[in-house]
């Protein structure tokens, strides 16, 4: 399996926010509701993960309950392709 | 092998003398080769010719048959169909057989289709030459070209209306010819050509060109989802031929036939009895048909599998109920209604919209999409779209949920043996 570095993966949602015609903030700290970054965004970020890695990714909604900002993002996708 | 003689032996039908034009050569029903066949016979047809010579020969002598093709019957069916008193006739070529392994009484005058096998295994549905005729009143004059597997409905549509009427020509397509069928339709004269829609895309996108030199007057869609943006492409190309759409199937035979240019069919044409016509309905969302060309052993209302949406005055056919609905978090989303927002973009000639597990929601609308443009390596010719804008071109004409999420160019339009991209 290829494990995506926490740049690469800010890339990736990069490419999320540009096709809703938003962008993503350099800040880390940045809110997830303050940008836009909604679940299906986070799937299909998920889903752009599991593209360049050829993984499939397993997560659902009650662990994500404290992810808020897009480190919280960044951090919870790099954790994940480590389990 | 013997010739079956249950039937009248020897009286070819009113179309006997149209001309047929197959690998090339042209000459009428008539003069295509004399097959002698055992009953009850499976013919593995490897050519569209002799695949006409066996329906000639079941039109002349009763003979019980399916027709199909080598790749439509894996080793398990044949020997079911062994099982069942069939005799395997590889048609042309050498005369090698496949003795049933228990015989029976033939049943004179009975014709066997093979289902397309969208959703699992091929079935076995039974017609005769009489059920499958379902154009029955006079028509002008037409050279028609059949693209069609042999033995399928659609086939057998194109092909009894060329044996039955005098003045309905046929020119088959060999699976070679098939890229190229605008070049051998012009030179044979063909003005009326049945096919799917994902043949007709493939068409426009390959060489318009070629195709617009076809003196079309009747062009004929049916076996998959027909929208309106094929319907309209068709129409800038062939303005004053008529289009057509059909709803079709091995089971319930020919439903609905529409001629106004437009995709569904009339609401008002739901729950409608008429003598000798099929009455629609729709049932949790299906389609539903109570016919008199069912296939044989099939009675009363047959739920097709088909979805159905009632959008104004029309009812819409978006795609196979198993396949169509797409639950993203808990919103039912149509493929069928995403393929059409995607099909109506201007660069845009085909694409098929699935299901794709994600975590969090479950799936999420995926597609595949190819541009216009001339077929090249490329996916993205130049002027074609990025993902990016067909994401906002969706996102303009959907809910959120409905959005397909990855959308990966393809450099041509994928295309099965039955003509179908299975959308």
């Amino acid at each position: 399996m290829t494990e995506l570095s926490r740049a690469r993966i800010r890339g990736l949602m990069g490419e999320v926010m540009a096709n809703q015609g938003k962008v993503l903030p350099d800040d880390d700290a940045a809110e997830l509701r303050e940008i836009g970054f909604r679940s299906l965004d986070f799937s299909e970020l998920a889903l752009r993960v599991e593209d360049e890695t050829e993984e499939e990714l397993n997560f659902d909604a009650p662990g994500l309950r404290r992810i808020a900002t897009v480190g919280d993002v960044l951090d919870f996708l790099a954790e994940l392709q480590r389990q | 092998m013997s010739l079956d003689t249950a039937h009248p032996a020897g009286a070819l039908p009113a179309g006997a003398d149209n001309r047929v034009v197959a690998a090339g050569g042209v000459r009428s029903w008539r003069e295509l080769p004399e097959l002698t066949l055992p009953a009850p016979a499976v013919v593995l047809a490897h050519s569209a010719r002799y695949a006409l010579a066996a329906a000639r020969h079941h039109a002349a002598y009763g003979t019980e048959l399916l027709i199909t093709t080598a790749g439509r019957v894996d080793p398990a069916m044949r020997d079911e169909l062994r099982d069942t008193g069939f005799t395997l006739v590889e048609a042309d070529g050498p005369a090698e057989v496949a003795a049933p392994t228990r015989t029976r009484r033939a049943e004179a005058g009975r014709l066997w289709l093979l289902t397309s096998g969208t959703t699992g295994r091929p079935k076995r549905v039974g017609h005769t030459l009489e059920s499958l005729t379902t154009v029955r009143g006079r028509q002008p004059d037409r050279t028609w070209l059949c693209p069609y597997t042999p033995g399928t409905y659609a086939w057998w549509q194109v092909v009894t209306l060329s044996l039955t009427q005098p003045g309905q020509h046929l020119v088959v397509v060999e699976p070679e010819q098939l890229d190229d069928w605008p070049a051998l339709a012009a030179a044979h004269g063909v003005d009326a050509v049945s096919g799917t829609p994902t043949f007709w895309r493939r068409a426009l996108h390959r060489d318009p060109d070629t195709l617009a030199r076809v003196p079309l007057r009747q062009l004929t869609l049916g076996g998959e989802p027909v929208d309106q943006a094929i319907l309209d492409r068709l129409r800038q190309v062939f303005p004053s031929a008529r289009v057509s759409w059909i709803y079709a199937s091995s089971e319930v035979g020919a439903a609905v036939v529409v001629h106004d240019g437009r995709a569904g069919f009339p609401v008002e044409w739901l729950d409608r009895a008429a003598p000798d016509r099929p009455t629609l309905g729709v049932r949790d969302g299906e389609l539903v048909v109570t016919s008199p060309y069912h296939g044989a052993g099939l009675t009363g209302p047959v739920r097709t599998g088909d979805r159905v949406e009632v959008v104004g005055d029309r009812v819409l056919i978006t795609g196979r109920l198993d396949t169509d609905e797409i639950n993203v978090g808990g919103s039912k989303v149509s493929a069928g209604r995403v393929r059409d927002v995607l099909t109506a973009h201007p660069r845009v000639a085909w694409a098929r919209v699935t299901a794709r597990r994600a975590p969090l929601l479950g799936h999420l609308v995926v597609a595949e999409v190819v541009a216009h443009g001339s077929p090249s390596p490329r996916p993205d010719p130049p002027g074609a779209p990025d993902e990016a804008a067909l994401v906002r071109w969706c996102a303009d004409r959907l809910p959120d949920y409905a959005v397909p999420r990855r959308i990966r160019l393809l450099p041509e339009i994928p295309v099965k043996e039955t003509l179908k991209s299975d959308v």
